[in-house]
């Protein structure tokens, strides 16, 4: 016997609904549901990061949390960031400092480095590199997305 | 596959007592990562997410701490509860993968999948807690020491759920530290160490000490403790405890080491904990 389970999410301010089974975890569903394909599936075992999302003010796996255990949850992605066409103090620091590299695990660096400014708004170096030591970049380009943190911290939050 | 979501206890250890193969959803740090990789496919994931009283960290008056089974490592970390022999229990939370994992995993998770590279089981053995277990008939504890019984297994039986995790006052005025050796920041141990640590004019009075990443379960040697208790924690006393310690383990070979750079390092890690609960209970006493 299999459980469908209907959940109401909402994502970047909008109330969304879907029909999940109880295995199906939030990255699914945020890809290939409801098509917030910023979201990007890497190892889908909680090691990489790319699936990093804000849930309830808080960064986690997209890929480690079961959706039916969302209902009711509000949750931030990438595409939440920015403020129509102006970019997130983070966004617009990571464009500047040419911190992207191919770009893949970008979705997931900028939440977790968007958090982490949050909880800690003038971050050490220290703390920058511990905070982001959950994204890999396979690119190895952490130099510059280091910086650009460290830039987003300087001019404030959001 | 089913889906539950108690809002109680009892409603929780009523289901478990009546599906055949159905896991508890705590974070799903773990679980979760199994059923993706295949590993793993329960007839029914029961969500402890809304089940009241199992999320929490209270500090009673003999000083005691108990923290609850949902309690995610995040808010262990970040807990002024834990101090003096208990402070190595946030130590090691607060070095548990990553921030989003920390955000997500929760103790009652950690401890019931018992990875012995894992950093709770090493810390509460060291700190002598005592796992709360509960199930649809009784309620039931057990010493840290004796809930971890093999790789991956435990003293939990089908139907179970450990509910808490009760960390004792311990001796006054002792130090604690916990320290873990990883190749990359946020690993599973390749070894780990906890000490706890009291002292008495620089005359070590009472040592308890475990070892993780080097055996199925973490190791605790009564002869390992003696040696340290009535020294001066000079560097040979430390050295011959690493030597009995290393003696009681059996590491495997993996990628994170093999088993006999495992043994190598194992003196090393516990030298700089000791080094750490030394200087904190020098600052205590």
């Amino acid at each position: 016997m299999t459980t469908t389970v209907p959940i109401t999410l909402t994502i970047n301010g909008a109330l969304h609904q879907a029909f999940v089974q109880p295995w199906h975890t939030l990255l699914h569903v945020l890809r290939d549901v409801l098509h917030f394909t910023g979201t990007k599936r890497g190892c889908n075992q909680g090691i990489c990061g790319a699936c990093s999302v804000i849930v309830d003010g808080e960064v986690v796996r997209g890929c480690l949390s079961i959706a039916a255990n969302c209902q009711g949850r509000t949750i931030t992605t990438i595409e939440g960031l920015a403020n129509g066409n102006t970019l997130s103090n983070v966004q617009q620091a990571f464009l500047e400092l040419g911190a992207v590299q191919c770009g893949y695990c970008m979705p997931g660096m900028i939440i977790a480095a968007t958090a982490l400014l949050k909880r800690t708004p003038k971050p050490t170096e220290e703390e920058i590199r511990e905070g982001l030591s959950g994204n890999l970049c396979r690119c190895s380009g952490y130099v510059k997305v280091v910086r650009a943190v460290q830039v987003a911290s300087e001019r404030g939050t959001s | 596959m089913k889906f539950y979501q108690p809002t109680t206890l009892k409603q929780a250890l009523k289901v478990l007592a009546n599906e055949d193969d159905a896991r508890c959803l705590a974070g799903g740090a773990t679980l979760v990562a199994m059923m993706n990789a295949n590993l793993l496919a329960p007839s029914a994931l029961v969500s402890l997410s809304a089940v009241k009283g199992l999320a929490g960290i209270t500090r009673r008056k003999n000083g005691s701490v108990t923290i609850g089974a949902m309690t995610r490592h995040q808010a262990v970390a970040d807990t002024a509860a834990l101090d003096g022999g208990q402070r190595l229990v946030r130590e090691a939370a607060a070095l548990i993968g990553h921030p989003a994992i920390r955000n997500m995993g929760t103790i009652g998770g950690s401890i019931s999948h018992a990875d012995p590279a894992a950093d709770y089981p090493t810390a509460l053995v060291t700190a002598n807690a005592t796992v709360t277990i509960e199930n649809s008939r009784a309620k039931r504890e057990i010493d840290a020491q004796n809930f971890f019984t093999g790789y991956l297994e435990t003293a939990l039986e089908p139907g179970d759920i450990v509910v808490a995790v009760s960390i004792p006052a311990g001796v006054a005025g002792a130090g604690s530290a916990y320290e873990k050796f990883a190749r990359v920041q946020g690993d599973f141990a390749t070894v780990s160490a906890g000490v706890v640590l009291a002292l008495e004019k620089g005359v070590c009075r009472h040592a308890r000490i475990a070892v993780g990443g080097c055996a199925a379960t973490p190791i605790r040697v009564a002869a390992a403790e003696a040696k340290l208790v009535g020294s001066r924690l000079q560097d040979s006393a430390v050295a011959a405890a690493g030597v009995l310690l290393a003696a009681a383990c059996d590491p495997i070979d993996d990628f994170r080491g093999s088993s006999e750079y495992r043994l190598m390092i194992l003196p090393t890690i516990l030298a700089r904990a000791v080094s750490k609960a030394r200087v904190r209970a020098e600052t205590v006493s």
